[in-house]
């Protein structure tokens, strides 16, 4: 039994279901025996009190296209890699750049940034002014600091 | 740098080698941990983000009509089809359609740049294989579009040539002189270079039959473009949703089912000739009329507001280019997301190099046509 808040025709005239986040994996099962074989983008959203994320998924045989959209408040959502490969790079970048913790994915380590990088850019309360410098230390790890110090 | 691992499989020891950033046969700053027994590949597992900038968050700070700018910047060697893929979404959001000879104008430039960039691919795969020769035609034809590029928009590559409305500049009676020139004089340059590959015994005995894609695996991690095409998927987004004019024009799209290195390569060239047949239709298409929608004329394009989401695809040279814009109500975009096909097609790379040998691996990688500003944007 899935529950779906709300469905709707976007801007661009896609379907939109939006769905608790308790229901994404069954629905998604759902989909993709529907045929709905191709993950096409994961895109995580700052919305200040919440952060959404949006799935992209298409039908490439019919030709069909849907969008689902789901929210958590405490940056936890289940994580879709047992059911598409193509969600494996895809959440580790949103995990890095949006920090949305994907529970269940094999390998959520930061995709672009450094593994010692502190914050997660694309939020909204993101510090831009404050300068990070990475340094390695003698084990090889990365370490980050916000002052300069020798070397840089 | 090699290092011993202690890992082994029936006796034989893993030998961990790390190919890249710097290395003379990754196409931009690519690093690969690779695991070897003997020559086989093992293991193999790509690490990216040598050259992030985080285009989307640069995008966030700036209005609606600045944003091309970093649109340039990701695909490079295409940036014209990037713009059309960006344009496409803010013109939606915005609500700003473009006049009719805009359409007309973009669809040309995106088709030229189409068969830039295969040219790019097209030589860049031959130094791959060891093959000098076929890069100098490959990049003198380049040059011909390059011409172009700079007549029309004053750049070589970062070419902010289209803006929200519409075109920066309209074309004149010149610059479709030298695109017709262009189109007479390329069909023969493309079979001579075609013919340098396809004679050549080494080029099909070391590609034909190697790193075979299956269309199963090929969904699963997302692939577009000329590589699912190769594996036997008819899919192209200018055909099923048309974008453009390109509901207006007569093209065919080219398919392989032989899913190999040799098929993806027959899938450019092809696309190549497809692009040419596009070409010749449209330069007798464009009507006349103005190019810029007065909506958007220049001190009142920071004043737009878009409001909603719009994800727009388009078929970029390397496959699906997808922009998902989100907007709040202001003038500037709440968020951009940018779905880039190599970054897609590239996460299926340790799946084909698998227990293949290791210069088998820098063919393989060749086929992706991989773009490193648009991987890591």
């Amino acid at each position: 039994m899935v529950e779906v808040i709300e469905e709707s025709i976007g801007k661009d005239g896609r379907k939109v279901i939006k769905v608790a986040k308790e229901y994404l994996i069954a629905i998604m099962k759902d989909l993709k025996s529907q045929g709905y074989d191709h993950l096409s983008l994961i895109t995580g959203i700052d919305r200040k009190d919440k952060l959404e994320v949006v799935y992209h998924l298409h039908n490439m045989k019919e030709d069909k296209y849907l969008v689902i959209k789901t929210e958590t408040l405490d940056e936890r959502v289940p994580s879709l890699t047992s059911l598409y490969s193509s969600a494996n790079w895809d959440e580790r970048e949103q995990y890095d750049l949006m920090g949305i913790v994907f529970e269940g994915h094999p390998n959520l380590k930061r995709l672009f940034l450094p593994e010692s990088w502190v914050g997660h850019p694309l939020r909204k309360n993101y510090d831009l002014s404050k300068v990070q410098y990475i340094n390695m230390d003698e084990n090889g790890d990365d370490y980050a600091t916000f002052d300069p110090g020798d070397g840089w | 740098m090699l290092k011993e691992d202690s890992e082994s499989a029936n006796g034989n020891k893993w030998v961990e080698l790390n190919m890249g950033p710097q290395h003379p046969s990754m196409h931009g700053v690519l690093r690969l941990r690779v695991k070897l027994d003997g020559e086989i590949v093992k293991e193999c597992e790509p690490i990216i983000g040598y050259l992030h900038r985080n285009a989307e968050k640069l995008c966030e700070l700036d209005y609606y009509c600045d944003a091309t700018v970093y649109f340039d910047r990701m695909d490079y060697v295409g940036a014209m089809n990037m713009e059309v893929g960006y344009l496409e979404a803010a013109e939606k959001l915005l609500d700003i359609p473009p006049p009719e000879r805009a359409q007309w104008i973009r669809l040309i430039m995106a088709e030229l740049n189409r068969i830039a960039a295969h040219l790019v691919w097209t030589g860049a795969f031959g130094l791959d294989l060891g093959m000098l020769t076929p890069f100098f035609y490959c990049f003198a034809e380049r040059e011909k579009i390059q011409r172009i590029f700079v007549d029309i928009s004053g750049s070589r590559q970062q070419l902010n040539y289209m803006s929200i409305g519409g075109v920066y500049q309209d074309i004149n009676d010149k610059i479709i002189y030298d695109i017709e020139q262009f189109i007479d004089q390329f069909p023969k340059k493309l079979e001579d270079i075609n013919k340098t590959f396809i004679k050549n015994d080494i080029f099909i005995s070391r590609n034909k039959g190697m790193g075979i894609l299956e269309p199963e695996v090929a969904l699963d991690y997302g692939v577009t473009g000329p590589m699912l095409r190769a594996s036997g998927i008819d899919y192209d987004i200018r055909k099923k949703e048309p974008y453009l004019m390109y509901d207006k024009v007569n093209f065919d799209v080219p398919v392989s089912y032989k899913k190999d290195n040799l098929a993806r390569y027959l899938v450019r060239i092809e696309e190549m000739r497809q692009s040419i047949k596009i070409l010749k239709q449209a330069i007798k298409k464009i009507p006349d009329g103005p190019y810029f929608n007065p909506k958007a004329k220049k001190p009142l394009m920071i004043r737009l507001r878009g409001d909603g989401d719009v994800y727009a695809r388009t078929e970029s040279s390397k496959g699906e280019f997808g922009v998902y814009l989100v907007g709040d109500g202001g003038v500037k975009p709440y968020r951009v997301r940018v779905r880039s096909p190599t970054f897609k097609n590239l996460s299926v790379a340790p799946v084909l190099v698998k227990d293949q040998m290791i210069a088998d691996l820098i063919a393989i990688l060749g086929t992706f046509d991989l773009v490193f500003g648009e991987i890591d944007r």
